[in-house]
């Protein structure tokens, strides 16, 4: 019954929909560890989407032909550089002036809804191609005379791992590639290096941390907009790679998924990245439940719950216990 | 020093008032100016834009029914985030309590049609109440018992509520039809428009469901100031830890304040479907963000149940005078959005100001060290 839908398709097609949640979800999880809660990712997410198709427009446009030649690597960069940059004012807010953390997200989330919305109808009519999507190709070409042994014969074992490994991990976009090498180099950092400890020590317990000569202030700026910078990676992913194109509002709820995704995988890089694949796989199955009988007959909206569902059981403590860094959402002030 | 003691003395109310409103004031003038000069640097007259939005939103009896009718919702969600920030609760999720009293109200419609008005009413109107209490109830048991915190639990449950209402509106309670909305419900359970109320008026939209907001305003004041749940609500909102050695239960007050906040975010998806749409619709497609303004008008009223009104009218000027600006000066809609986001975060930035206090005495003070030490 399942035979039909289990193909590489289904599982490249879950990677493809965990990028996003995933890398927003890792940048969320940087910045609990720190101590401060990032509610405004959707709204990062979305002023990089913006941003990074605005600036691939305006390269595209331009004389240098470097510059028009590269110009959706350009938008990439750009993409993280306003994320880092509207994160600035998160960690502003929340760090320097010890607003409400949840009370700066709110305000940027709704800030950036209208910004980039308003920003759009100025500029009627955007949209670009998705040209990163070539890079992944490069790849392929590269590994196939690897494989080349096993496609000559059919019906080969190694065929058909090759037909998976192609058909699961070789069709994705240079940021999908991007964000599992991210949850893995993070997880690394945040258990393996001084870094990690001390960012850790600052959720936990920020004066004793202080104490021991962290600094408390600039270390949650620097996880705030590592945040920002993983958050509008998440968004150059949605537009620049899988859309190619920009669309008022087109996160439509991914950064919260983020959170939910960061809490499933109990405030961990890696941990963060399997709950989002999980989520994606979810979503991947509701875009093609059409084929299968008992699957169709589920509401599309229970898969679109799944998610929040799941979370609101592991904070309940069904799944063993999930409670967050303990300083996280409290001002700092050094006596 | 006498002075100033008998300046205290004699503050009057408004003197009182307009210090309390002082920073809200500010900030709404603030995001404005900000505003101006987006709407500036995007090329347009900012001027002329306000003055279309000012006159969309108040020029007549029909743009202030229309004023009216953005507000009344915006009144209830407001007094329901207020009401949770006072016991130190943020009631993110109010949209999904929202959502749930609509639902609530548009099947209870449909199932209580055969009754008479004033009847049906108010017994939609609590079961309502009680679909958006229920809403908050897992969210705030999940808070009292393993300390779950509310920001997420009612922000999930905001998001399933949400589908779950779209599955429902288009599935069990869908009018046949193509759109996914519910059936039209019979006049009799329609809240009353005000010009069925007041004879002479012209055919408005706005109705009763503002008068009901209004009131329970005034009933959430009451119930903050002069019962002892109000009572144990503020206490718990202002010292947990004390409250709890003066004999409150935690516990119980945060199960309490929630489920009043979701009760309150339920009645405002009741007035909308009892007065305003007579159905529901799909809020995948038409969400109406209703929550989350609310966040903004508690904010900016600073929690105060009669500032809610002032705060709701407000955003319901900016979001009914909109369409006019846009539709006289071309300035998108979403102008409103930012000016909403700015306000939120100058509210609650009051720190700004003391920061920039503190900065200016640090300095200063660092510069005497200096002399001293020269």
């Amino acid at each position: 019954m399942l035979g039909n839908l289990l193909n590489p398709d289904l599982f490249a097609s879950a990677l493809r929909l965990a990028t996003p949640i995933a890398l927003a979800a890792i940048g969320g999880t940087i910045c609990e560890r720190s101590g401060v809660v990032n509610i405004a990712l959707e709204g990062i997410m979305l002023v990089g989407a913006f941003c990074g198709v605005a600036v691939t427009l305006l390269a595209q446009a331009s004389s240098v032909a470097f510059i028009a030649q590269n110009a959706t690597w350009i938008g990439l960069v750009a993409a993280v550089i306003s994320g880092v940059l509207f994160s600035g004012i998160h960690a502003f807010g929340a760090i320097t002036l010890r607003m409400d953390h949840v009370v700066s997200g709110t305000a940027l989330n709704i800030m950036a809804l209208g910004l980039t919305g308003f920003v759009l109808t100025i500029l009627n009519g955007f949209t670009t191609g998705r040209n990163t999507a070539g890079a992944s190709t490069a790849v392929r070409h590269m590994l196939n005379p690897v494989f080349d042994f096993a496609t000559q014969r059919s019906g080969n074992f190694l065929q058909t791992v090759w037909y998976w490994i192609d058909g699961v991990f070789l069709s994705l976009t240079p940021i999908a590639y991007i964000a599992i090498i991210v949850a893995v180099v993070m997880h690394w950092a945040l258990y393996r290096t001084r870094w990690g400890l001390r960012l850790r020590a600052l959720g936990e317990h920020p004066k004793a941390a202080d104490s021991v000569g962290v600094r408390v202030i600039a270390s949650r700026y620097a996880a705030v907009l590592i945040s920002g910078a993983l958050g509008g990676l998440a968004g150059a992913n949605l537009s620049l790679e899988q859309v190619g194109s920009f669309s008022e509002n087109m996160t439509t709820g991914r950064g919260f998924i983020a959170l939910a995704a960061n809490i499933f995988g109990r405030w961990t890089p890696i941990g963060s990245y399997l709950a989002s694949l999980l989520f994606g796989f979810a979503q991947a199955l509701q875009l093609r439940v059409q084929g299968v009988e008992f699957l169709a007959k589920i509401p599309v909206q229970f898969f679109l719950m799944f998610p929040y569902v799941l979370t609101v059981i592991v904070l309940a403590g069904f799944m063993g216990r999930a409670v967050g860094p303990a300083a996280v959402g409290k001002a700092y002030e050094k006596e | 020093m006498s002075e100033t003691h008998e300046h205290i003395v004699v503050e009057a109310w408004w003197a009182k008032a307009l210090r309390i409103a002082a920073v809200p004031l500010v900030s709404v003038l603030l995001a404005m100016a900000i505003g101006s000069v987006i709407i500036w640097l995007s090329g347009f007259d900012p001027i002329a834009a306000f003055r279309a939005l000012f006159q969309g939103a108040l020029g007549g009896q029909r743009q202030i029914s229309e004023t009216i009718i953005r507000a009344t919702p915006l009144i209830f969600t407001g007094l329901a985030v207020g009401f949770g920030f006072r016991a130190s609760l943020f009631n993110i999720g109010a949209e999904g309590q929202f959502i749930m009293g609509s639902l609530g109200a548009a099947w209870l419609g449909l199932l209580l049609a055969g009754l008479p008005t004033p009847v049906a009413i108010p017994l939609i109107l609590i079961g309502a109440a009680l679909f958006g209490a229920a809403w908050a109830f897992i969210p705030a048991l999940l808070k009292a018992k393993v300390g779950a915190h509310e920001v997420i639990t009612t922000m999930m449950f905001s998001w399933i509520g949400l589908y779950l209402s779209s599955w429902i509106v288009s599935g069990p309670l869908k009018e046949p039809g193509s759109i996914p909305q519910t059936t039209m419900l019979s006049s009799n359970v329609w809240l009353p428009s005000f010009d069925r109320l007041i004879p002479g008026l012209i055919p408005v939209r706005a109705h009763l469901g503002f008068v009901v907001a209004v009131l329970l305003a005034i009933v959430v004041l009451l119930v903050l100031r002069r019962t002892t749940l109000g009572y144990s609500v503020r206490a718990v909102g202002l010292n947990p830890g004390a409250a709890e050695n003066a004999g409150i239960s935690i516990a119980r007050t945060t199960v309490y304040a929630l489920c009043i906040s979701g009760a309150l975010a339920g009645l405002a998806g009741a007035s909308e479907v009892l007065g305003t749409n007579h159905r529901m619709f799909d809020q995948v497609s038409a969400g109406s963000g209703f929550g989350f303004t609310g966040i903004a008008v508690a904010l900016l009223a600073k929690n105060h149940p009669i500032g809610v009104i002032f705060a709701a009218l407000l955003f319901g000027i900016l979001q009914a005078g909109a369409g006019t600006m846009q539709l006289e000066t071309g300035i998108s809609v979403l102008i409103v959005q930012i000016i909403q986001g700015l306000v939120i975060f100058f509210v609650a930035a009051e720190t700004i100001v003391t920061w920039f206090v503190k900065r200016r005495q640090k300095l200063k003070l660092e510069r005497e060290e200096a002399v001293d030490a020269g």
